[in-house]
């Protein structure tokens, strides 16, 4: 009985002992030069996209616990007011609604799912959203020179041991961060970090720095899920065509 | 080259309905110029028929390069060839578009390289329809407002495609810079998606036979159109698509489409895909809904959205 029980204190020991780095490492799927392989369908399980700070339940808005370091959002006085004017708006507003794409960080975190697409040379997302694509150079290449407005950016990335690290510049000022009103400058630069810590989920993190808009850069992290029904496949959500007017017209069919 | 793509896209942030049309215009003036000034194409004659039957020839001897998983490694840029993005059927200097003074079509043969006769094997009642019919006069042209073209009218008019095989070899990816339209094409798929959910692009299945890769298209919504001219197709459309490279720099591309509802047989055309060799190149974001200004003007001249012959969503 003595005997008996040393022994399961010895298993229980053992098997809480932390799984040694190496083993760890070996368990991620890799890509055939060395680096972590990110392809699949992916998708957040969150409610960033209708707004990325701690909130309760709204109106067609699902409550959630946010996305954002200290869950604060450091505007400079003019901005937060311009913030309070975008969530009073916001059902008119918003880009969203113009079908518009969504810009990035916040076509990560839209309640759609993507595709990532991984060769030495770049890695490619396909959004389900707005039929977006992000091409993110891994080759070592610079961001071209500037003044350009693209509504994704230009995406430049790097792999610091196992995360992918992307610089993204370049961008409008036309997008917005969320449904309540979150918004940028086109000085947004953004650093986003994805890391695989497992087969099938993703940390992503992105730190925000606009100059003009917030007084310090700021933070935010949520998890990535892959997909894994079979025979799944990224569908089409236009939004510039799914508004009431061409939802009648689809309706009636061409007379 | 380029220098003007940046310019367009620079432009595109603001007026990017424009940079739609500028880039249309340029790819089918260029693609145009090229047809009369090349006389080969991947050793070819640059005349379709003559193409289809030439690059058929090269293709059961040319040996591609592979991918690290042994298959043909179609990767890198891609620019269409032998294309009349105005109609497939083809374009004569009596057709009074070739004279429009704002973006003249170009005149030359269209892509069909069966039935014999070169024309769409359109039923009496579509006929009226499309080849310059009802559509054009009643319809924006789908395109116009920036909607994805779908296949094979994707393949047709971007001036510019980016192909990717990605390791592993189930998935064959397509980046069009027009519109940011990109198809996902699985290797690996067993089955199609369910028959009601239609898109715009499509369901494609694709398989590799020998050194073609074959894409089973269906699940179409029947809103896209073939060209310019109106020509088309309804969501019952059933697409076989073969791509397969007869050059280092020449993908020949062929699809046969049939339609039992539209059409009195299945059809097939052909034409070329040509590599993109600027070293450093790459693809930009062409936004194009985001600065439609030209909409509202196009919907005051009387002209519907098109919703396809006989689907009704839901």
């Amino acid at each position: 009985m003595r005997t008996g029980f040393a022994r399961w204190i010895t298993v229980a020991v053992v098997s809480l002992a932390p799984i040694p780095a190496a083993a760890q490492v070996t368990a991620l799927p890799r890509a055939p030069d060395g680096k972590p392989d990110l392809q699949g369908i992916w998708q957040v399980f969150n409610t960033a996209a209708w707004d990325l700070q701690d909130h309760h339940a709204r109106l067609g808005v699902p409550p959630g616990q946010g996305v954002v370091e200290g869950n604060e959002i450091p505007y400079q006085a003019w901005a937060a007011t311009k913030k309070q004017e975008n969530f009073d708006k916001r059902l008119t507003a918003d880009p969203e609604v113009k079908g518009y794409l969504p810009g990035v960080p916040r076509i990560m975190y839209m309640p759609f799912p993507f595709q990532i697409f991984q060769t030495p040379r770049h890695v490619t997302m396909a959004f389900e959203y707005a039929h977006g694509v992000r091409i993110i150079y891994t080759n070592g290449s610079p961001h071209p020179a500037g003044p350009l407005s693209f509504w994704l950016g230009d995406s430049r990335g790097r792999w610091e041991g196992d995360t992918l690290v992307v610089d993204v510049v370049h961008f409008t000022d036309q997008t917005w961060f969320d449904r309540a009103g979150n918004f940028h400058g086109d000085l947004l630069h953004l650093i986003e970090r994805y890391t695989l810590i497992g087969p099938d989920h993703m940390s992503y993190e992105v730190t925000i720095e606009d100059p003009m808009v917030f007084t310090r850069p700021w933070k935010m992290s949520m998890l990535l899920y892959r997909r894994k029904e079979p025979n799944l496949r990224l569908l089409e959500f236009e939004p510039a065509f799914l508004v009431e007017e061409d939802q009648r017209q689809r309706e009636q069919g061409n007379k | 080259m380029r220098v003007r793509a940046l310019a367009v896209i620079a432009i595109g942030a603001r007026h990017a309905s424009f940079a739609c049309f500028i880039a249309t215009a340029h790819a089918s003036a260029a693609s145009g110029q090229d047809a009369t000034r090349q006389t080969t194409v991947g050793g070819c004659p640059t005349e379709p028929v003559a193409f289809h039957k030439c690059a058929e020839d090269r293709a059961k001897t040319f040996n591609p390069p592979r991918t690290p998983d042994g298959r043909p490694d179609m990767q890198g840029y891609w620019r269409p060839r032998l294309t009349n993005g105005f109609s497939v059927e083809g374009v004569t200097g009596a057709d009074p578009e070739a004279r429009n003074p704002v973006q003249a079509a170009t005149v030359g043969p269209g892509m069909i390289v069966d039935p014999p006769d070169r024309r769409i094997p359109y039923q009496p009642w579509a006929a009226a329809l499309g080849r310059k019919g009802l559509h054009v006069k009643t319809y924006l042209d789908p395109h116009g407002r920036c909607a994805l073209h779908g296949p094979p009218r994707n393949v047709e008019v971007s001036p510019i495609y980016q192909l990717i095989q990605p390791p592993g070899g189930n998935y064959v990816v397509w980046l069009l810079e027009e519109v940011h339209e990109y198809r996902i094409i699985p290797t690996n798929a067993r089955r199609h998606i369910g028959r009601d959910i239609k898109l715009w692009g499509g369901d494609a299945v694709g398989r590799w036979e020998g050194n073609t890769l074959v894409v089973d298209v269906t699940n179409m919504n029947g809103y896209n159109w073939l060209d310019d001219a109106g020509n088309f197709f309804t969501d019952t459309v059933h697409m076989v698509e073969r791509w397969t490279m007869i050059d280092p720099d020449v993908i020949q591309y062929q699809v046969t489409i049939e339609d039992p509802r539209v059409y009195t047989r299945p059809w097939t055309m052909s034409w070329a895909l040509v590599r993109e060799k600027e070293p450093g190149f790459e693809l930009l974001e062409e936004a194009c809904w985001e600065g439609e200004r030209d909409m509202e003007w196009f919907l005051n001249l009387g002209l519907k959205h098109y919703y396809g012959e006989s689907w009704r969503g839901r």
